[in-house]
């Protein structure tokens, strides 16, 4: 007020550090959290406890990256929970063939699944809320038909999958690493990934243009899909029971969070992938804080909400 | 057009497909007849409170083989005691020769429980027995059964109404003596020292409330040597309790017991242990429900006790129903007596539980 000459330029500032903020802030808060955990958790600074974190994070890395593939496309994938669940079931009903035959049956209707979800949103043109919506509800429902209760199974390879440990990492770790890597490969580096991000920039001038933008929309619908599936096996090999009730409930929020905290605009056009995996990684980390300290659980869900908010007006800030 | 309604018939096959060749794991395990092992038995019939007759409710008497019998069950058939629950009562209903029972479930909506018990009434149903989702809400129901004096019987939750006016009796069990009684267990198998850890069961539930409360008080009149040193909600399922746990045994490793409020988190904290390399009876479980599943861990050494929750509802709420139907006093509340499983039955009772 006393000084107008200044305004302009603290306005300046503000966006530049808003938009530092968008870029890293997963990042900071993710070191915040650790440091914080690091002086104040006991038995924090154990193998054993990154193992816990690493391996509990898995199937919500793996489930966000297609996520974050869908969100880069300007669309919204909430059947990925369901998704999850069919999986659990479907390999569960399957095991009679052997494990492997089990799991790629899981994948097939994962990747089925995303691919009429996809489908809906490139040929129909329904909107991808209200289509992934329809799955959401539809295939939680087609889960539990097909395994109406909790089941235990005892296949050693399934089991193993879930607890076995490679050079000291858990498979399931290396699984979700590996992944991201494919993921990341395939938005920097490939035709794809350069169609998804146009497609999800400017629709109407990448159809213009000449880009395949249905088979686009599809496909990224099918890999959300089969990913989530992926989670889906990993999820149930660790639990050692397929349980379609409940696996993956909730898990489209978690991964939309994920994605929407590591800095991918939800008006698509731009897919982070590492900021993806570290957004995935601030949401355990605070759930594990919270819990190692004996705090109600109720409490991430509205601290969840804060760093939400805080990512979008990040977001906001940065456009203006 | 075409290419689309051929993706989606692809689709649409490929799931299809899913259901028709499956071809699931050879389990081993044949699962339990549904005879009378296990069956509730009464532990107090509120004798201190009145009765209610036939006359006292103002109803008609009906004839229950041949009129329309109405359950409306909360929950999906997911969990063993639900799955347990409804076959209880359409079970005895068959052996009892009832005609018209129909059953509806609310898939843990309460609203749609209300519209479906309002459907029952509808269809002319002369008895209602309602598992209820919640304990409140109830009005609208209470006040459509009351204008044609239909008696309703609540079984394993309570609703918070008039009895013998709005309802006719509540059966269920008494989930704070149950956490007494998880606790009784936990002081034996602890030598009454120690640190104890609680999976609670999912938030905003009376369930919850009652077998922690149980549980506390009796910790803290009996051994004060026990100290519970971590809460968490494992929301009654096994993927939450095995989560919880990892994270529990991780940053304190100094938890010799796990109090697990219902059986399938007991589960899940046994997953997690295994994971961590500790050995059966290494840490403590009690738990509450009296699953199958559960009593198998007992036998394996993994849990100590399981306190049950019996589900089978079917032969006492039919009984109660004919003694009303009879003219005989009904009490307000009928609470059943439930099992204990320990290392000294565990085997023995394995077919009793559900």
């Amino acid at each position: 007020m006393a000084d107008l000459a200044v305004a302009p330029r603290a306005w300046g500032g503000r966006v530049r550090l808003l938009a530092w903020l968008q870029e890293y802030g997963v990042y900071v808060s993710v070191l915040a959290l650790l440091l914080f955990n690091v002086v104040f958790t006991p038995h924090f600074l154990e193998v054993a406890n990154f193992r816990t974190q690493l391996i509990q994070v898995a199937p919500v890395v793996i489930t966000s990256l297609g996520m974050a593939l869908v969100i880069g496309t300007e669309g919204i994938d909430l059947s990925v929970g369901s998704v999850m669940a069919l999986a659990s079931a479907v390999v569960v009903l399957y095991l009679g063939y052997g494990a492997p035959v089990a799991i790629v049956a899981a994948l097939i209707a994962g990747a089925a699944v995303g691919a009429g979800g996809g489908a809906l949103v490139a040929y129909v043109g329904v909107q991808p809320i209200v289509a992934t919506l329809a799955l959401l509800v539809g295939v939680r429902g087609l889960a539990n038909v097909l395994v109406p209760q909790l089941t235990e199974f005892r296949n050693p390879t399934l089991i193993t999958l879930g607890s076995r440990s490679v050079l000291g990492l858990p498979l399931v770790v290396i699984i979700a690493a590996a992944l991201t890597v494919l993921v990341a490969f395939l938005v920097k580096r490939t035709t794809f990934g350069r169609q998804l991000v146009a497609v999800g920039g400017n629709r109407a001038a990448s159809r213009l243009s000449g880009l395949p933008v249905r088979r686009v929309l599809v496909t990224v619908y099918l890999i959300s899909g089969l990913l989530a599936a992926v989670a889906g096996v990993l999820a149930t090999s660790r639990l050692q029971a397929s349980d379609p009730t409940s696996l993956g409930l909730l898990m489209e929020l978690s991964a939309i969070t994920a994605v929407v905290v590591g800095g991918t605009p939800l008006t698509g056009g731009r897919v982070r992938v590492l900021g993806t995996v570290l957004g995935a990684l601030l949401i355990q980390l605070l759930q594990a804080t919270l819990i190692k300290h004996n705090l109600p659980q109720s409490w991430t869900q509205m601290v969840q909400a804060v760093i939400i908010l805080a990512a979008v007006y990040a977001a906001r800030g940065r456009r203006a | 057009m075409s290419r689309t309604s051929g993706l989606v018939a692809v689709a649409l096959a490929a799931l299809l497909a899913t259901a028709a060749c499956a071809k699931g794991e050879d389990s081993g395990e044949t699962p339990a007849p549904a005879g009378s092992a296990g069956q509730q038995v009464v532990q107090s019939q509120g004798a201190a409170g009145p009765t209610c007759t036939l006359q006292s409710f103002g109803g008609q008497k009906f004839d229950l083989k041949k009129d329309v019998v109405g359950f409306s069950q909360s929950e999906k058939e997911a969990n063993p005691f639900r799955i347990a629950e409804t076959r209880s009562i359409k079970d005895e209903a068959a052996k009892l020769g009832i005609a018209n029972l129909r059953v509806t479930n609310a898939q843990s909506q309460f609203s749609k429980q209300i519209s479906d018990v309002q459907q029952l009434i509808a269809q002319g149903a002369k008895l209602l027995i309602i598992a209820p989702l919640n304990s409140d809400g109830w009005e609208p129901v209470l006040r459509q059964a009351a204008e044609k004096k239909v008696p309703i019987i609540t079984i394993d939750r309570k609703i918070n109404a008039q009895p013998c006016t709005d309802y006719l009796t509540f059966i269920g069990s008494d989930f704070y003596q149950q956490g007494e009684r998880a606790a009784d267990q936990m002081i034996q198998a602890l030598g009454g020292q120690g640190e104890v850890a609680i999976l609670l069961g999912a938030p905003g539930n009376n369930v919850t409330t009652d077998r922690t409360k149980g549980f506390k008080d009796r910790i803290q009149e009996k051994a004060p040597g026990i100290t519970i040193s971590f809460e968490q909600t494992g929301e009654f399922t096994r993927e939450k309790g095995q989560q919880v746990t990892e994270q529990l045994i991780q940053s304190r490793p100094g938890t010799e017991g796990i109090y697990a409020e219902n059986d399938e988190m007991a589960l899940g904290a046994v997953t997690a242990l295994k994971g961590a390399g500790k050995s059966p009876g290494q840490v403590k479980i009690v738990s509450v429900d009296g699953t199958r599943a559960a009593v198998q861990g007992i036998v394996d050494g993994w849990l100590s006790a399981v306190v049950e929750s019996n589900p089978r509802f079917g032969p006492l709420a039919f009984s109660t129903t004919q003694k009303f139907l009879d003219g005989e006093g009904i009490p307000a509340t009928v609470i059943i007596s439930d099992q204990e499983y320990t290392t000294a039955n565990a085997k023995e009772s394995l077919g009793n539980a559900y």
